[in-house]
């Protein structure tokens, strides 16, 4: 069985599980407070994703490291290569 | 580390992040389980909208990223060469 495959039927199993919560389609009468916490799954679990992404979007952010000797090697290069264009003639 | 603007925006998207994430979950999740009468349902609107409300955001998001795509292209438009 492909990995598409299996994700699809891993996908909609949870989904006939949280539809059957949620709409009660066996009819098992579960408490009214459940179905109301089954019910917005999908979009909570959408939200939370998305909230994590940001976290960790913003937290590697704050943590990533300045490479000062590579950004003055990087200045330095492309002063060279500006040099060198301009002595073939490019006009800058 | 990195350093000033960098630190300060990337701890204030997670602190936000965080925010956003408990009251969320609060919302969803611990509201259906308190007491009409508690005074914790003061502080968030009435549960349909724990719905509608990042519905919204979805598709403003998805208008802005349409926007802004339309921009770009409309800019990087060159006219056909006469031959």
């Amino acid at each position: 069985m492909t990995k598409l495959l299996e994700w699809l039927f891993g996908v909609s199993l949870v989904g006939a599980v949280w539809a059957l919560v949620s709409f009660d389609l066996l009819d098992l009468s579960l408490p009214q407070t459940y179905r109301e916490v089954a019910w917005p799954m999908p979009l909570y679990l959408l939200v939370s994703f998305g909230c994590y992404s940001l976290a960790t979007v913003g937290y590697r952010v704050a943590t990533f490291n300045d490479c000062e000797e590579a950004a003055k090697e990087l200045q330095g290069q492309i002063k060279e290569a500006k040099e060198d264009l301009r002595r073939r003639g490019l006009k800058m | 580390m990195a350093t000033g603007v960098d630190q300060a925006v990337g701890m204030s998207l997670v602190v936000f992040s965080l925010l956003l994430f408990t009251y969320y979950s609060v919302w969803v999740i611990i509201l259906p389980f308190v007491d009409n009468d508690h005074i914790l349902h003061k502080y968030f609107l009435p549960r349909e909208y724990s719905v509608i409300v990042p519905g919204v955001a979805a598709v403003i998001l998805l208008l802005c990223i349409g926007a802004f795509t339309a921009v770009i292209m409309w800019k990087n438009r060159k006219p056909k060469k006469v031959d």
